[in-house]
């Protein structure tokens, strides 16, 4: 079995950038320290910095970076648009809404708790209204009035944003911009915990619609004719993706860039079957997401890049890489 | 964007203020604080302490603080006029020009390396109130770290800063005397501007969008230490960004702006030259003035000196006090 070959090696890669990303910090651990701490043993610092801090900072950039490959590869297939990505449908703008308005209005109020579940709910919905209104222009889910409503919405929650943002202060203002950048920073075991109970069954939905969505992305009558209930898959698939998204948006931030091209490096290197697409394109974002992030709090330490840079600056060139290596 | 968001936490820092610039003995009577600061008790070095932080929060040690890590410029400053350089453990960026460069840093007050943080193991670390990012706050408190927030908006945050500093290090003798002698250096230049004309000023902190000092901030405060009065006084919003429109109709007389290495806005020569600004009268007749941006960017025991420096800039002929 060729696939599950591959697929176990990209699951070796992933433990691999996860023992890295553990290993490596502002602060110099030995390996022996970190298995000690991990155990919970040692110096008591040492324990809060690999518990605490590294272990669930990793884990959720290895969850929100498969969480979005896996969106954005769905989304590509529904829309047979290879510039389709997670934040497409307006999601990220819904998000941003929402977390902007908790900081913004919020004040002593928000926590960090608060944050995400604004920034969830204006995913929520960003998602439904969208829906709205391609429901209302078509009685069925018409793809490309699906992709204009989610382009023109987030561009109306942008606005929505920009204005926010004029006549907030200086502190909410700064911390708008930080989650707007998106961070793994704000980590703990609880929002890991909750993003993975969110992701086991979206994923599992999704690899289950592996064969429509195979048939879909060739196009919606081939599908029909081949037995595929093709409003159904479609319904259900953008549902289950856009949630996928907005759980991963609500624990991060918005992070451009893996959702986007993740699906296409998969794609490029082994076919483009969405039964091995869609978890190859789980475990090579998580992988790709934690190795950034280690990146992101290791090459200017101790400050802390934001994670889409390091993505963009290092993702870039490698594609650029596959695509002339595809095209020779 | 990106920009905006670096400058903000400039802007951030200097925090925002009350009492209306011009109001001369009102603002210093305000830099006197609640008034129980002249009880010169200084902790045992084993006494617990308990204080009660910007954010309403009590904070208690079982003795005084003895590894502090600072994300406050401002705080670092007033630390190191406590005398209490040998507490610092860790710094942060923007500590610059304080001579502690030795220090490890955390980098960014506003985001630092929590892993850095940890490792320092401060008893307390000195930081920002977080009042619209309590995440940040939890995040370290999480990691059981004890924060202690400080707002420094306006002088009586500057002055009440010196007092708990103090009281988390016990050095309340300290801060007792480093507060009479702020408050006597803010007496000293204003009784060396008394009855000078007071010239109507803007502040420059930032050109592009212009963004200014606004009432109930340190800036405008000492302002009317210096011997002037804020063109923008009216603003509704602490740190305003106000049109250059606004700016040429009330026609300040003089226009400041806060020069240094970095975070500076645009320097004279270029505003003489762009559009809107070279209109301003101030900028014609050669009344646009610099003061050093690290002094009057810092809310913390430099606020004299900052007052001092804006008062030579204001009144040139004024002999300095």
């Amino acid at each position: 079995m060729r696939p599950a070959l591959r697929l176990a090696l990209l699951a070796l890669g992933l433990v691999a950038a996860l023992l890295l990303g553990i290993r490596l910090g502002a602060v110099r651990l030995s390996v022996r320290e970190i298995v000690d701490a991990a155990r919970g043993l040692g110096d008591p610092t040492t324990v809060a910095i690999v518990r605490g801090l590294r272990l669930p900072r990793s884990l959720q950039a290895a969850l929100v970076g498969g969480a979005l490959a896996v969106s954005g590869a769905v989304f590509q297939a529904l829309l047979r648009n290879p510039l389709a990505e997670p934040y497409i449908l307006g999601v990220s703008g819904g998000a941003a809404v929402g977390a902007v308005g908790a900081l913004v209005t919020g004040g002593v109020l928000a926590s960090a708790g608060s944050v995400s579940g604004a920034a969830f709910a204006g995913a929520i919905f960003a998602i439904l209204l969208v829906f709205r209104i391609a429901a209302s222009v078509g009685k069925t889910l018409d793809t490309r009035i699906l992709l204009l409503a989610g382009v023109v919405t987030g561009a109306f929650f942008n606005a929505v944003i920009l204005l926010a943002l004029t006549f907030a202060d200086a502190d909410s203002f700064r911390s708008a911009m930080f989650w707007m950048m998106g961070s793994f920073s704000g980590a703990t075991w609880a929002s890991d915990a909750t993003l993975a109970a969110a992701m086991l069954p979206a994923v599992a939905i999704l690899v289950a619609l592996a064969r429509p969505l195979n048939l879909l992305s060739v196009g919606e009558e081939t599908a029909a004719y081949l037995g595929t209930s093709v409003e159904r898959t479609k319904l259900i698939a953008y549902g289950v993706a856009s949630l996928l998204t907005a759980a991963a948006v609500a624990a991060a931030g918005v992070i451009g860039f893996v959702g986007l091209v993740i699906p296409h490096v998969i794609r490029l290197l082994w076919g483009g079957d969405h039964r091995f697409l869609i978890p190859a394109s789980l475990l090579l974002g998580a992988t790709f997401l934690v190795l950034a992030d280690a990146l992101a709090r290791t090459a200017a330490a101790p400050t802390e890049l934001p994670v889409g840079v390091v993505t963009a600056f290092v993702g870039v060139p490698f594609f650029v890489f596959l695509l002339r290596r595809r095209a020779a | 964007m990106f920009s905006a968001a670096i400058r903000e936490r400039t802007v951030g820092r200097r925090g925002a203020a009350w009492v209306a610039a011009l109001a001369l003995p009102c603002a210093l009577a305000a830099c006197g604080g609640t008034g129980d600061a002249k009880r010169a008790v200084s902790a045992s070095p084993d006494s617990a302490v308990s204080v009660v932080d910007d954010a309403g929060h009590t904070v208690t040690l079982p003795h005084p603080a003895r590894r502090i890590v600072s994300l406050v410029p401002s705080a670092t400053e007033t630390l190191l006029a406590l005398g209490a350089r040998g507490a610092l453990v860790g710094r942060n960026d923007f500590d610059k020009g304080m001579g502690i460069d030795s220090l490890p840093s955390v980098g960014g007050g506003m985001d630092p390396s929590l892993e850095r943080l940890v490792a320092l193991r401060p008893d307390v670390v000195v930081g920002w109130n977080a009042g619209s990012d309590p995440a940040a706050r939890q995040r370290i408190e999480a990691l059981g770290i004890r924060l202690f927030a400080l707002k420094t908006e306006d002088t009586t945050d500057v002055f009440r800063a010196v007092r708990s500093l103090g009281a988390l290090t016990g050095r309340r003798t300290s801060a007792d005397s480093l507060s009479a002698s702020m408050r006597r250096g803010l007496a000293d230049v204003a009784a060396s501007v008394a009855g000078k004309p007071r010239p109507r000023v803007f502040f420059v902190v930032w050109n592009d969008p212009p963004m200014t000092a606004g009432p109930r901030t340190y800036v405008a405060q000492l302002i009317g230490v210096a011997g002037g009065t804020n063109t923008f006084a009216d603003a509704a919003r602490q740190w305003p960004t106000v049109s250059l429109e606004e700016i040429v109709r009330r026609d300040p007389d003089v226009v400041v702006l806060p020069q240094g290495e970095k975070g500076a806005a645009a320097s004279i020569a270029a505003l003489r030259g762009a559009p809107g600004w070279r209109e301003l009268r101030a900028m014609k007749d050669g009344h646009a003035v610099t003061v050093p941006a690290d002094l009057v960017n810092r809310p913390g025991p430099h606020i004299a000196e900052a007052a001092r420096a804006l008062a030579a800039a204001l009144h040139p002929d004024a002999a300095s006090p």
